[in-house]
């Protein structure tokens, strides 16, 4: 892979900071179908009304993997995908058609990085004409509500600028 | 199925590319907004020759994937089976033209007594994708929990 010639700084962030909530919805069946494409899961019951009423759910749910990467894509809109470097969530509850979600973040933690981090694989580029910010790894804790419902709860850890 | 057997097994193992239009499909699919998934000359600014995939993008490898085989093969009945937790690590941010290949492994499998009375069984497996250099770039890891029957 060839090094990045002008990357993207880290965002600066500390402890207490957030990013403009996004809300999704209300989830369609196109939202479902599209993301059904997108990603490959055709488990009938995330399209077919019919197979859904015989399997005893009160009507379609959406794929956990769609709340998932709708909320790992709010995240990375605000940090920069590159600079994840983990992300991990947990499925409180299912997600119907008509639901409206409310994507939220805080960082909950920095911490220094060790050692020059994951710049230029060949070590410090001492010779870059501005000096980078002191790079630390945030902890962000992360959700997906409905309303007063969590449906979804995420952490992630992620580069940032910290000072 | 007894506990703990499955451990070490491949569960399968997949070979796909990163594909421009299917990085496009994925951001729209999951109301992604950053111009480098979608536009090149973004990307490029970035510092990267081609466009980048979102952080979960490497979950359409389910289009190469038979998942109802895979559920056979672990011994799950799929109509109980819920995934409780998704974790990925990222080596690297991945890019159109990356050449993959995903190992998939059960690294955990028991059983453990229920909220209600009863037991699940929870499963885990852990994927490794690596690139056309045989380095890994992603490692992602699925809690698959199976409730008991219901009495």
């Amino acid at each position: 892979m060839s090094q990045p010639i002008r990357a993207r700084r880290p965002v600066r962030a500390a402890v207490g900071d957030t990013h403009p909530a996004r809300e999704i919805g209300p989830l369609t069946q196109t939202d479902i179908v599209r993301f059904a494409g997108a990603g490959g899961d055709f488990n009938p019951l995330h399209h077919d009304p019919e197979f859904v009423r015989s399997s005893g759910f009160p009507g379609v749910i959406s794929m956990g993997q769609l709340q998932a990467g709708i909320l790992a894509g709010w995240l990375s809109d605000w940090l920069g995908v590159e600079h994840l470097r983990e992300f991990e969530v947990r499925f409180v509850a299912p997600v119907f058609l008509g639901d409206v979600l409310r994507l939220s973040g805080e960082i909950v933690g920095i911490v220094a990085i060790d050692g020059p981090g994951p710049g230029p694989a060949d070590g410090p580029d001492a010779e870059s004409a501005v000096a980078p910010a002191a790079e630390s790894v945030a902890e962000i804790a992360l959700s997906v509500r409905r309303g007063d419902d969590t449906v979804v709860r995420a952490s992630a850890k992620a580069v940032v600028a910290s000072s | 199925m007894s506990d703990g057997k499955l451990v070490g097994t491949v569960v399968d193992e997949v070979a796909f590319d990163v594909e421009r239009g299917k990085i496009w499909e994925f951001a729209r699919a999951t109301f992604t907004t950053d111009p480098v998934h979608t536009d090149a000359d973004a990307a490029r600014a970035a510092g990267f020759d081609d466009l980048l995939a979102t952080p979960t993008h490497v979950v359409a490898v389910g289009h190469w994937r038979d998942q109802r085989a895979f559920v056979d093969r672990l011994g799950l009945a799929l109509e109980r089976v819920v995934v409780g937790s998704v974790r990925w690590q990222y080596l690297r941010p991945l890019r159109a033209g990356d050449s993959l290949r995903a190992v998939r492994r059960v690294v955990g499998d028991e059983r453990r007594a229920g909220k209600r009375g009863g037991s699940m069984r929870v499963v885990t497996l852990e994927t490794e994708y690596v690139d056309a250099t045989g380095t890994p770039v992603v490692r992602q890891r699925d809690v698959l929990i199976e409730r008991g029957k219901s009495a």
